[in-house]
């Protein structure tokens, strides 16, 4: 017998995928309020909130030759400071963390159990809870629902690489592997749309042409690859999941030194597109899961399953220059909150290790602007620059640009 | 290391991972072919292979690994 999730299909379908990955992926969400934090007060909004969200009172436990979950019935504790913790090992057996220091309350979590999308509701839940004590906002803060696990097997039936024996054809890009440093870089929201619809494309796609001009000449060649995820839940018909349940997709784009946006943007806004048909995002996430059913499947150590996996991710042609994670509205994409909420808040970040590339963007917005949130291992300086360049070339404002020095602990 | 004790080394994670007698393995066997190994037992066998000999094989030597042959090759140039 070997370590296996025994219960993940019923639970965490997709988030076995991170306990596969050869280093824990912590995620960090910080919002900064009006005022200070009160710890006692954001207590008791945890305490609140995870009566409204059962899915979140899990802990993972590890025996010798398995793995699992099960409800925690311990009490969670929020803490004091800004520290990245371990989880579970440091959190009580809790895969996320609530902390807080000064006006900004921190929400980690293990991306094993959720991705952004799924988490976003249970902390806009605890920001809700929050301000009803804090101010007497008044927020109905009925049960969260949250979704079964999807039909595995079904889904897997659609992978369209099923029975395709041979190693891909393909020449897996190598991520640098300079230290992780972190840089935020804020643009005008307005000005970005405008260009967006200037080449008649989505803004998202404008941003993706910006930042694979920025990157090419750090990259070194004309070719930039890029990865993202797409949501499916709605595909899946499980709006309410809060696990883990996105298609990603790779492409690439020549974006040479004489390139402008205009010329590669209708192409990469194509690509865009396709990745949001549901037929597409269907196979391409029966693709995924089924290599980790079958990862899953395997007699071996967890060391070497964790290895296996992250050579298939390789092979399957994931690895890119940089990922980019586009949230949208941090407190829930689908804007199902109380829009009175926003007053409250006054500023947003989002800290997640690029897996798999060298430059990993995670971008919200808020109150107009788009908030990049960028950790890199290139190793050289100028990232931050180069993108002011280009967006100021194409007419995109940029609001400020910052360095924030080393990776949080545990995301190095 | 002499290479033919790597190919003993490999032909024993053959038969571990994919339960293939050693009589069945020549330094010439096409692994997914003449073996009849999946990619999934491929990449185990890889990775089977790093633990022994303490090395990380990068991922763009995989499909250079065709035969028995090649993989020892490989192997004797960084660890024999």
């Amino acid at each position: 017998m070997t370590e296996t999730l025994t219960r993940y299909s019923e639970f965490l379908p997709q988030g076995a995928m991170y306990f596969y990955r050869e280093k824990n992926i912590y995620c960090r969400y910080q919002y900064a309020l009006k005022d200070p934090v009160d710890p006692a007060l954001l207590q008791q909004a945890v305490d609140a909130a995870l009566d409204a969200a059962d899915y979140f009172k899990m802990k993972l436990v590890r025996e010798k030759r398995d793995v699992y979950l099960v409800e925690n019935d311990q009490p969670f504790t929020v803490s004091l400071g800004s520290q990245l913790k371990a989880m579970p090992e440091e959190t009580g057996g809790y895969l996320f963390n609530v902390s807080c220091e000064g006006d900004t309350v921190y929400f980690d979590w293990f991306h094993f159990l959720a991705d952004g999308h799924g988490v976003s509701r249970f902390l806009t839940r605890i920001l809700m809870e929050y301000c009803n004590r804090r101010y007497g906002a008044g927020f109905d803060c009925p049960p969260l629902p949250s979704a079964l696990a999807y039909d595995m097997d079904a889904l897997v039936a659609l992978d369209p690489t099923a029975g395709q024996e041979r190693l891909p054809e393909i020449e897996p890009v190598q991520p640098e592997a300079g230290q992780l440093c972190r840089s935020m870089v804020r643009l005008d929201k307005q000005s970005l749309v405008d260009a967006a619809l200037a080449c008649g494309v989505k803004p998202v796609s404008a941003l993706l042409g910006l930042l694979s001009l920025a990157m090419q000449p750090l990259v070194g060649r004309e070719r930039v690859e890029y990865c993202y995820s797409t949501d499916t839940r709605r595909t899946l018909k499980v709006p309410d999941a809060f696990y883990n349940c996105v298609a990603s997709f790779r492409y690439g784009v020549d974006a040479g030194p004489k390139v402008r946006l205009a010329d590669i943007v209708p192409a990469i806004d194509a690509d865009l597109k396709a990745s949001l048909v549901p037929s597409t995002q269907l196979g391409q996430m029966a693709k995924m899961m089924n290599w980790v059913v079958r990862v899953d499947a395997l007699k071996a150590p967890l060391k070497i399953k964790r290895r296996v996996f992250s050579m298939g991710e390789a092979m399957g042609n994931f690895p890119a220059d940089f990922w980019i994670s586009y949230l949208g509205d941090p407190l829930d994409p689908d804007r199902r909150y109380p829009a009175a909420l926003l007053d409250y808040i006054r500023d947003f970040e989002v800290w997640v290790p690029p897996d798999g590339a060298s430059v990993g963007y995670e971008v919200a917005s808020l109150h107009g602007q788009l908030i990049l949130c960028i950790q890199d291992k290139l190793g050289r300086a100028g990232l931050t620059e180069a993108i002011r360049a280009v967006c100021e070339r194409e007419g995109v404002k940029v609001l400020s640009t910052a360095q924030m020095g080393p990776a949080l602990p545990y995301q190095e | 290391m002499s290479r033919t004790e790597i190919i003993a080394q490999i032909v024993g994670i053959l038969e571990d991972v994919a339960e293939i007698s050693p009589d069945e393995v020549t330094e010439d066997s096409v692994l997914m072919d003449d073996l009849d190994l999946s990619s999934m037992e491929i990449l185990t066998i890889v990775a089977d292979l790093e633990e022994t000999f303490g090395i990380r094989i990068p991922e763009k030597e995989l499909r250079s690994f065709v035969t028995i042959s090649d993989l020892a090759d490989y192997l004797s140039a960084r660890v024999g």
